[in-house]
């Protein structure tokens, strides 16, 4: 099979103009068997497995890409909800466990390690509420350790008490990392229907259905889907979808093939491709760009969910052709300090968190490290994960909230939080009262569309 | 190669210290356990699926036979370029099985399918000392292994 010089050119113009790199390779390890009545020895044994099975994670990763020349942006782990593997431990222990987590980590050389999680769309062990309680304390005294709870799926309904709480949680996290414009709310992030493989920081957690050890990744291009599009536009919209599907078939493949070797070489299961399309602070690796190089003037026109609903489907399609194990979250981020041009759309107000709203019904996940004023009050942010989670649970799909109520911060100004995670213009978020509604308690119940045996 | 895994490491860990009952000490069950998983394993293999003795010496960089890896350059055009590149390719005992150039307005692109299965250096060397040469002719030199080419562009 003789290999052509333009599909040779293609992948270094992919690589090396238009930032084409493997997002993360996420190793998921099980820590049910880390299970302890004795706090130290539930520690140790979470630090020892770590150290052990993910010990040579990134080091291989490294091979990988030198051998390949496609980059691995980055490396991580995630591991069985926390709450579960540390159920009958108090909030304080909770954050201990947080502290083994965040050294292990550290010692592997990873950015950050997912799986300080708990899943309560049905209710709270005492585990679960503990692990809750603990996380406002638990992510600002960690660097590495990142926080899920999945509060409601298409079979039990939407834990509005569980809704209400997060609320709480997120005000009081941002509170705790106030020197920090309220970071600590980067780490954490509020699911519906939380997907189990997924290998995205900051709500990766190693789902309990999973094997002992297992390698998912996540793929990145958001510059080279810009690229196709460009290239596209003169065409109509079968013509538009068609240069999208190709080009996500490329980008899947080779992540599906990266992922491989990783697991391969090091002797573990291969698990999923996330085909979503991930975009980073720096210029050209945007979803936005892609929606205006639609014909857009910015995001947040008319037509800018329709545009992202045709961008989802066919990097679906291309994902899907190229991989036999297509998992995750597998959809388009739309986070706002996280995308260049999501960022000029909301300095520019073009684009508001009830747009953005409309638009998780097409994409990933939905309200996506978005920064509000400070002043935010909790039953306000509650309200907003509960919108997002009727929308995921009514339509069976994914959705969550990561947002940052910037402590002390007001609309007009932003939060800068450096490095992946970029900067957050704050956004207005709707003051009218919902406060009765919020404070009813118990649980909405599943819909219709739940129960299809 | 042996693929065990921790549960099933467990479960003969569990059969051993039934079969020893009484003299069950750990340093009898090890020496058991041991026993049954050599009588599993082929000689010198390791086995548990997540042993990090065993991962030292995973050959990650090993090129298998046959391997080919494919040399992309490009840059400013000078003389001596092409001979400076296939020179190394020799000394490393790579093969060249196609080359294909091109210089656009002194701008200077090629690209080289290799066969390095007759090379006993390893794969990050090869790819050091061609980056070396090419930052002699200011040239940036990118070394991939073919299949990645092969997996992006063939259904």
């Amino acid at each position: 099979m003789r290999i052509e010089l333009p599909e040779i050119l293609e992948t270094i113009r992919m690589t090396e103009v238009e930032h084409f790199d493997i997002r993360t390779v996420t190793m998921g390890i099980n820590l049910k068997d880390c299970i302890s009545d004795s706090l130290p020895k539930l520690k140790n044994n979470i630090y020892e497995k770590l150290m052990r099975t993910a010990a040579e994670h990134v080091a291989t990763a490294e091979k990988v890409e030198a051998q390949y020349g496609i980059s691995i942006a980055n490396k991580r782990i995630s591991v069985t909800p926390i709450a579960l593997v540390g159920d009958g431990y108090y909030a304080e222990d909770f954050v201990e466990i947080a502290a083994v987590l965040d050294k292990a980590a550290d010692n592997l050389g990873v950015d950050y390690l997912g799986g300080f999680s708990a899943l309560v769309q049905k209710g709270f062990s005492k585990g679960d509420l503990s692990l809750i309680r603990a996380i406002p304390e638990a992510l600002t005294s960690t660097k590495h350790v990142c926080a899920s709870v999945n509060v409601a799926t298409t079979k039990a309904g939407i834990n509005m008490d569980a809704v209400y709480l997060m609320g709480k949680i997120i005000k009081e996290t941002a509170e705790k990392s106030a020197d920090a414009d309220g970071v600590g709310c980067a780490k954490l992030v509020v699911f519906a229907n939380a997907p189990e493989d997924n290998p995205f920081i900051a709500g990766a957690f190693h789902g309990i259905s999973e094997p002992d050890v297992v390698v998912n990744v996540g793929i990145s291009g958001p510059g080279v889907i810009l690229r196709a599009v460009k290239e596209a536009w003169h065409t109509d919209f079968p013509t538009l979808a068609d240069h999208i599907r190709r080009m996500a078939f490329k980008i899947t493949r080779a992540g599906e093939f990266v992922g491989r070797k990783v697991a391969e070489l090091q002797n573990i299961p291969y698990g999923i491709v996330d085909i979503s399309l991930a975009p980073t602070p720096m210029p050209g690796d945007s979803i936005a760009d892609i929606l205006k190089a639609m014909g857009l003037e910015d995001v947040g026109a008319p037509g800018t969910t329709a545009a992202l609903a045709l961008l989802n489907d066919a990097v679906k399609r291309g994902g899907l052709m190229a991989s036999s194990h297509v998992g995750g979250m597998s959809g388009a981020f739309i986070p706002v300090s996280e995308d260049q041009g999501m960022i000029s759309a909301a300095r520019a107000g073009h684009i508001t968190l009830e747009k953005m709203e409309a638009m998780t019904s097409v994409c990933s996940v939905g309200i996506d490290m978005v920064a509000v004023p400070g002043d935010t009050r909790a039953e306000s942010i509650a309200g907003l994960i509960a919108d997002e989670c009727a929308i995921g649970v009514s339509n069976n799909k994914t959705t969550a909230v990561r947002i940052i109520p910037v402590p002390g911060k007001g609309i007009g100004e932003e939060a800068d939080y450096g490095g992946l995670l970029g900067i957050a213009p704050i956004m207005p978020l709707s003051k009218i009262d919902n406060s009765h509604f919020i404070h009813r308690g118990g649980r909405i119940p599943a819909p219709v569309k739940g129960i299809n045996n | 190669m042996s693929q065990l895994n921790e549960s099933e490491i467990r479960r003969i860990a569990e059969l051993a210290v039934r079969q020893l009952q009484g003299q069950a000490t750990p340093a009898n069950v090890e020496k058991v356990v041991r026993e049954a998983i050599s009588r599993m394993a082929p000689k010198g293999e390791a086995s548990s699926a997540v042993n990090p003795e065993r991962m030292k010496n995973v050959p990650f960089s090993a090129p298998a036979k046959g391997a080919r890896i494919i040399l992309t350059a490009f840059g400013t055009n000078s003389i001596g370029i092409l001979a400076g590149l296939t020179a190394e390719l020799a000394a490393l005992k790579c093969d060249i099985v196609d080359l294909s150039q091109k210089i656009m307005q002194d701008f200077f692109t090629i690209m080289i399918l290799v066969d390095s299965s007759n090379s006993d250096v390893p794969y990050e060397e090869i790819r050091e000392r061609m980056a070396r040469v090419g930052e002699t002719f200011n040239l940036k030199v990118i070394v991939q292994h073919e299949d990645i080419f092969k997996t992006m562009h063939r259904v």
